[in-house]
């Protein structure tokens, strides 16, 4: 099957060199992309990635986190310059020094947060930034700025009244805005026709019945625009596309016209990764939790946690020396989940239990005392602080012990624990004094893990602990980590890579739309496949074929 | 080959280059130190005597005092703006004690004690409204104020004890006055407090990554709590060492404090940002306004362009710090 998804991958760049396909001919090209490829240090987001999107038509992009869907709509939308390669828009050269440049030549950007301002009528909002043309003698002409306003309304045929408080309107029509204004303005007002429109997950906020209005929207701007959308939902990338390309680990693996292809095979194409990929140390296996490990209380207990728009109703627990995989899409709820497990978030209801107690105040410090580790996302700003020394990161979390009963820090034993983590861990450093800005990514992430492993704590939580660190470090910091299980702490990670979650855990919980929806064994004889796991966390109905997959 | 062996070397010097250049970078005050002392030196017959020095560090003193628990606050990331108001409050209320029951010196415990309570209220507004500092500040600083306003009257109102007097104006180390003695033991001690002890640790932490504290455990409420309460109490020993070497307290005591603290705490190399610098710059920023203030006094130069000197240097000691704060941050 892994054999299958590879011969795919290869055989499909051969298929896409024309770029075009099955597309009129007259459709000239409204961007192409030729052989993009960039570096984040040393790590390839984009590989070499060559298509090209005809004029009028709508492309879906597709790709697990990490693909490299989000550099790609940075370099077209003159975020960041590529390494190599080149860009070319209504077939002349096109290299966007930055936002306002590619805004200025037609190429507009829908990001996932919103950008319009809720207290400024709707009008202003649709033409923020570009007020000055409506001006005369310094006064700003709003009767000419809201019949332009009501012009791009109309022409997408919303039901909006252009006067109106935009923060009064709900969340999809404000969407329904933005891409109207980035589809419609260029032409409307800056006199450009077949701008480009990147739509960024447009849908991942909305529910079921908002969605088929913004399909609708998008058909409409068609004639307006040629639009790039990215999306987690394969359902509507089917339904919407004129053509759709698949990124997987930064390659472009298939460029598909949505009648060739179903939602399985586009699953397939997303996530069907070569076995043996040097850090997916599946042979390696979990380390075993011994029998009265297994039969012993969970360090971790959570019970009906809820918190509203974050998750559900989640029930689970994780035993001394066990690591359980947290997986789910980008709003499953899964980082909220663990960052309450951490006391950072508070949930409504529900009871979290260490070592069998309920926790009555749920606040980082209390969870930090009860012997709760916690490795956030988001490495530079909240994991470490970059300016400051090995030994004062890592010191950090031991106050208890670091302080003297005067109250007096106690800087040689904070800088003998660092030089231990440095050897421990095997951080690349010359000293517990160095900067921690001055290490790499992965180096730095085993600061924040050795501020834990310092306290010797009995339940690590870790939110995406290899984002952004090379495949060195990476085992580096898996070996570390069941190093810590051998050793008896429970660890929880909750993680966007597929390879990693099976990887990793001895058994996965899905989550989906805020609630769980499966619980997996995964120990060494019985991983599931990234394709279930991916069905899961859809939910489609793709879930039929992962039963069959697993059977195989 | 050589490219791998050169690598680190050429990051290390960059490093390096770096390192010297935030050295150079916090050595500059001390220059504009000395830069001070010759300009005025050579302008003023009057400036470089033991006696002007002596009036300099009397009138350097309140303003060291007052500062010294306000850059806890500011390293801290936070901003106290009722520095002023507190020392007008507590050097009323510690005359007005002394006036009433006669405790001598011990007037300067009311001063702290007092002062650390207005400290706690700003404290306590600020972690738990979730207010910016900022907004607490600046309304407390008009309570504080109107309270102490209140209190005098509109009136400067002086008390009578040499034992009160004594421990701003005597001079137990000749040609020092003990208020400035007292300033600099307590400036020592806080700069231990802020180098050596859990306090100083976690306050700075706070200011460099509070997020990233919060997360590692640090109770950084209860944190914010403690420098605040540590700041009012500073000014309230700066509001009775105050009055007591004016021999009254005043309207106007403290009123030029809160440009003055502040300047001092900036032109000393502490970020507003937080997480750069520390009481142990303070100093030279206090000497710096010292000696500005008198320096143009003894020239001649009235007072209203004197504020505006001031303002100027205080923005071209940010403008000299920025580099460094966005050196940090970009990294």
């Amino acid at each position: 099957m892994t054999l299958d998804v590879f011969k795919t991958a290869q055989t499909t760049p051969s298929a896409l060199a024309g770029g075009v396909f099955g597309v009129p001919e007259n459709s000239a090209p409204a961007i192409e992309v030729l052989g993009l490829t960039h570096d984040f240090g040393p790590t390839r987001v984009l590989d070499s990635i060559s298509f090209a999107v005809p004029r009028g038509t709508i492309a879906g992009i597709v790709g697990e986190n990490g693909a490299g869907k989000s550099t790609l709509f940075n370099i077209l939308s003159g975020l960041l310059q590529p390494a190599r390669g080149s860009l070319r828009l209504r077939e002349k050269d096109y290299a966007p020094r930055s936002y306002r440049h590619a805004l200025e030549q037609g190429v507009s950007r829908v990001f996932q947060e919103q950008a319009l301002i809720p207290a400024l009528p709707v009008y202003e909002n649709l033409l923020l930034g570009h007020e000055r043309a409506f001006e005369r003698g310094g006064f700003r002409r709003h009767g000419a700025m809201i019949a332009t306003a009501r012009r791009i309304v109309d022409a997408a045929e919303l039901d909006v009244d252009v006067t109106g408080e935009t923060g009064s309107y709900d969340f999809s029509v404000r969407q329904s805005l933005e891409i109207a204004r980035a589809c419609l303005f260029p032409s409307l007002v800056l006199g450009i026709s077949d701008p480009v429109v990147l739509l960024d997950e447009p849908t991942a906020a909305l529910a079921r019945e908002e969605e088929a209005a913004f399909f609708r929207l998008v058909r409409r701007l068609r004639h307006h625009a040629t639009i790039l959308f990215v999306s987690h939902r394969l359902t509507e990338v089917l339904a919407i596309s004129d053509s759709i390309h698949v990124l997987k680990d930064g390659r472009l693996v298939a460029s598909r016209l949505p009648a060739e292809v179903d939602e399985d095979q586009l699953h397939r194409l997303m996530v069907g990764r070569a076995r043996g990929v040097d850090y997916y140390s599946q042979q390696q296996g979990p380390i075993p939790v011994d029998a009265s490990g297994v039969s012993s209380r969970p360090v971790l207990a959570a019970e009906g946690l809820s918190l509203a728009g974050a998750f559900e109703d989640i029930s689970f627990s994780v035993q001394p020396g066990e690591i359980v995989g947290i997986g789910g899409l980008l709003n499953s709820g899964k980082t909220r989940l663990g960052r309450a497990v951490a006391g950072l978030v508070t949930p409504a209801s529900g009871t979290i239990r260490i070592d069998g107690d309920p926790v009555a105040s749920i606040r980082p410090e209390s969870m930090v005392a009860l012997g709760v580790g916690y490795v956030p996302a988001e490495r530079l700003t909240e994991g470490v602080i970059p300016a400051l020394s090995i030994a004062w990161n890592v010191g950090l979390a031991s106050g208890d012990r670091l302080t003297t009963r005067a109250g007096f820090w106690r800087k040689q034993a904070e800088s003998s624990l660092a030089t231990r983590a440095i050897q421990d861990l095997r951080i690349r450093a010359d000293g517990p004094a160095r900067a921690v800005e001055t290490l790499s990514g992965g180096n730095q992430q085993k600061v924040v893990i050795a501020r834990w492993a310092a306290r010797q704590p009995k339940l690590l939580v870790l939110d995406n602990p290899t984002r952004g660190v090379d495949a060195g470090a990476r085992e580096e910091i898996y070996a570390i980590l069941r190093r810590l299980a051998a050793a008896g702490v429970a660890i929880l990670v909750i993680t966007d890579d597929l390879a990693e979650l099976i990887g990793l855990s001895d058994r996965i919980f899905i989550l989906r739309d805020r609630r769980q929806v499966a619980a997996l064994d995964a120990a060494a004889e019985t991983k599931p496949t990234e394709e279930a796991l991916v069905a899961l966390m859809l939910g489609s109905q793709a879930s039929s074929l992962s039963a069959s997959q697993r059977v195989s | 080959m050589s490219t791998l062996a050169n690598a680190p070397d050429a990051s290390r010097s960059g490093a390096a280059r770096a390192s010297l250049l935030a050295r150079w970078r916090s050595l500059l005050p001390v220059g504009v130190v000395l830069l001070l002392i010759v300009v005025f030196g050579l302008t003023s017959d009057a400036f470089l005597t033991p006696r002007n020095f002596t009036a300099i560090a009397g009138q350097a003193s309140t303003l060291l005092i007052a500062c010294l628990g306000a850059s806890f606050i500011v390293v801290m990331g936070s901003i106290d703006l009722s520095i002023g108001a507190v020392v007008l409050l507590t050097g009323a209320a510690s005359v007005l004690t002394l006036n009433a029951v006669p405790i001598g010196a011990g007037a300067v415990l009311v001063g702290f004690g007092l002062g650390g309570i207005l400290g706690l209220v700003n404290g306590l507004v600020f972690a738990f409204g979730r207010i910016p500092s900022f907004v607490v500040t600046l309304g407390t600083m008009s309570i504080f104020s109107g309270l102490a306003l209140r209190l005098l009257d509109g009136r400067a109102i002086a008390y009578d004890s040499a034992a009160f007097e004594t421990l701003a104006i005597g001079q137990w180390i000749p040609r020092l006055p003990n208020i400035a003695l007292i300033a600099l033991v307590l400036w020592a001690v806080l700069v231990v407090v802020a180098m050596q002890t859990r306090f100083g640790r976690y306050v700075f932490t706070i200011g460099a990554g509070e997020s990233v504290a919060r997360i590692a455990g640090v109770p950084v409420r209860r944190y914010k709590i403690y420098a605040f309460i540590l700041s009012g109490a500073l000014a309230g020993i700066a509001g009775s060492l105050a009055a007591a070497r004016l021999s009254a307290a005043g309207p106007t005591l403290g009123s030029d404090l809160l440009l003055n603290s502040l300047g001092a705490i900036v032109i000393g190399g502490t970020s507003l940002a937080g997480g750069i610098g520390g009481v142990q710059r303070t100093l030279i920023g206090v000497l710096i306004i010292a000696l500005l203030d008198n320096g143009l006094n003894l020239n001649g130069i009235d007072q209203y362009t004197q504020m505006g000197i001031k303002g100027v240097v205080i923005i071209a000691a940010v403008l000299v710090s920025q580099p460094l704060a966005s050196i940090r941050s970009v990294k």
